[in-house]
């Protein structure tokens, strides 16, 4: 019969030793798995597409330094379901006649910007942030201009990709 | 018969003694309406636990049907109105009686030793209080469900360096989608009352093992010294938690529940439109318990500033509130004998009072 914990020290460390392996092995192959399942989102690729905004010639006719709202729907994969995404997208024309697709989240938190035509600024109604019309930050907490969507013209027809330029960090959307 | 039916669980399991041991504790006489904040915590997360469940009985966590679902559980569920009622106005009675009793602890000094791993254990009772209020503005699935999701995960994407990843695994993906919404559901009905059930109980194990020690007033006729250990072991008079403390329990949770549930009844819970992902005029309103960080949020503009709202402030601030009996070691504790903790303490709340007034005003000028 073998010895009991109290008949024998190193018994007694022996045992210890296993009970300790055993949880760790049991802790482990239950925590592999979780955290694959929880962090998994991190090793997935944004579904990048494309959508069709207006016509170029449509667009050209709106009078400058005034932002146009065209709302833009892209299909996208998420999860397990394909879903339409509607986004606003702030036109502007500006006195060259060079047009900008601004995003009306702001840049601070993402809140929903507001044009307030009064004082010629978008305005967010979370916590202050202001935008000139080109995109510029003029008041409030926002760390850096309007984003701007991606774009290319195709057939006289403006698409638009839901990604922003100069966004390394992939925040907004 | 009685007799009988108690005989035969005592000579197996000593039942009665075990009822003794829970009912019999030695609760301090004087302060006993005060004593009753944290039984009253324990009976609202009670409610709150039963309500939710029966709520999951008609909800859908996905994102364009969760509002619609909690639509048909106010207008088209029997007594629904109530239910969803109780749980919305429970929950903020729970965090608002959650701060009150906060106070009182930290008022009284409670938190001295040898009790500071009961105030560790409260605080982060409070910090998943506080993250389960969040994540069930968030599940209600109308347009400010949306933003505040938007606008939290943001925040999170501002901490250093696990920031952006943090983002993505809480949305379960880079935007906010059904997965998102399925997450918030996990961790709201899940994971974490769960945590508030396994850390309750040690909130209350450590109580019953430092013994309860009460306020200052409790030991008025004692003749040691406030450095004394001894002193705060034994109060001038005590009574047994079960019936005298109990009561008091009692009529306090029913004076609570009897406003929670008016204010069910009259006014049910506010669902509000529907989420628009394309309305131009839309002005997102964070809960009144998080107006303060939210006015907090305002103040540091730039990429180099914004760190300290979205995460320096708040978590050293939750770090000093956690370490508290770790910083204040002293040995008083009536609040008049600890003038600068006290007046700090009070300077502090008025802050939070201020900040969540002015966070509350309407931010956005109407659109023209």
């Amino acid at each position: 019969m073998a010895k009991s914990s109290e008949e024998s020290p190193s018994r007694r460390t022996f045992m210890m030793v296993v009970i300790g392996l055993i949880s760790s092995i049991i802790g482990v192959a239950l925590a592999v798995p979780i955290l694959g399942e929880v962090l998994s989102p991190l090793f997935k690729k944004r579904d990048i597409v494309w959508a069709e905004l207006a016509k170029v010639d449509d667009l050209k006719k709106i009078s400058p330094l005034t932002p146009k709202f065209v709302p833009v729907y892209f299909r996208v994969k998420e999860g397990w379901t394909v879903n339409t995404l509607p986004r606003q997208v702030i036109v502007v024309k500006d006195i060259t006649g060079k047009l900008y697709f601004f995003s009306n989240q702001c840049t601070h938190l993402g809140c929903p910007l507001h044009w307030i035509a009064a004082r010629q600024k978008f305005l967010c109604p979370c916590h202050g942030g202001m935008f000139n019309i080109l995109g510029k930050v003029v008041g409030g907490p926002p760390p850096r201009p309007l984003y701007q969507w991606q774009h290319k013209i195709k057939n006289g027809t403006v698409l638009i990709q839901n990604k922003f330029i100069d966004n390394p960090k992939d925040r907004g959307i | 018969m009685l007799k009988k039916i108690q005989n035969w669980f005592d000579e197996r399991i000593e039942l009665t003694e075990l009822i003794k041991e829970f009912n019999g504790e030695r609760i301090p006489r004087r302060g006993g309406w005060a004593y009753t904040l944290g039984s009253l915590l324990a009976f609202l997360f009670t409610v709150q636990v039963v309500t939710g469940i029966f709520l999951l009985f008609y909800y859908v966590p996905y994102f364009p049907m969760a509002r619609n679902a909690t639509y048909f559980i106010k207008h088209h569920v029997l007594l629904g109105n109530i239910l969803l009622g109780i749980h919305l106005w429970g929950a903020f009675t729970m965090i608002f009686f959650l701060l009150v009793h906060m106070a009182r602890v930290y008022f009284s000094g409670a938190y001295k030793k040898p009790r500071e791993l009961q105030w560790v254990a409260g605080m982060v009772l409070f910090t998943v209080v506080v993250i389960l209020g969040l994540t069930g503005y968030m599940l209600v699935g109308n347009e400010n469900s949306w933003w505040t999701i938007n606008v939290l995960t943001n925040v999170a994407s501002h901490t250093p360096i696990i920031g952006g990843f943090l983002r993505i695994v809480a949305r379960g993906g880079t935007e906010t989608s059904v997965l998102t919404m399925q997450h918030i559901f996990a961790v709201h009905v899940w994971l974490l009352p769960a945590a508030v059930m396994l850390f309750i109980p040690v909130h209350l194990f450590l109580i019953r093992k430092t013994g309860h020690q009460g306020m200052a007033l409790e030991y008025n006729n004692s003749k040691l010294s406030d450095d004394d250990i001894n002193k705060w072991k034994k109060p001038d008079a005590t009574v047994p938690f079960f019936p005298d403390q109990f009561y008091k329990d009692m009529i306090v949770a029913l004076c609570v529940f009897a406003v929670i549930y008016i204010l069910a009844v009259v006014y049910s819970a506010p669902i509000g439109p529907m989420y628009r992902p394309l309305a131009l005029n839309f002005a997102p309103e964070a809960d009144w318990y998080f107006l303060a960080n939210e006015e907090l949020l305002k103040y540091f503009p730039g990429h180099g500033l914004i760190i300290f709202s979205t995460f320096l402030i708040p978590n050293i601030g939750f770090a000093i509130l956690f370490a508290l009996p770790f910083i204040d070691r002293g040995h008083e504790r009536s609040p008049f004998k600890r003038p600068a903790a006290t007046v700090l303490g009070i300077l502090f709340l008025l802050l939070l009072v201020y900040l969540t007034l002015i966070g509350g005003e309407p931010k956005a000028p109407a659109t023209v």
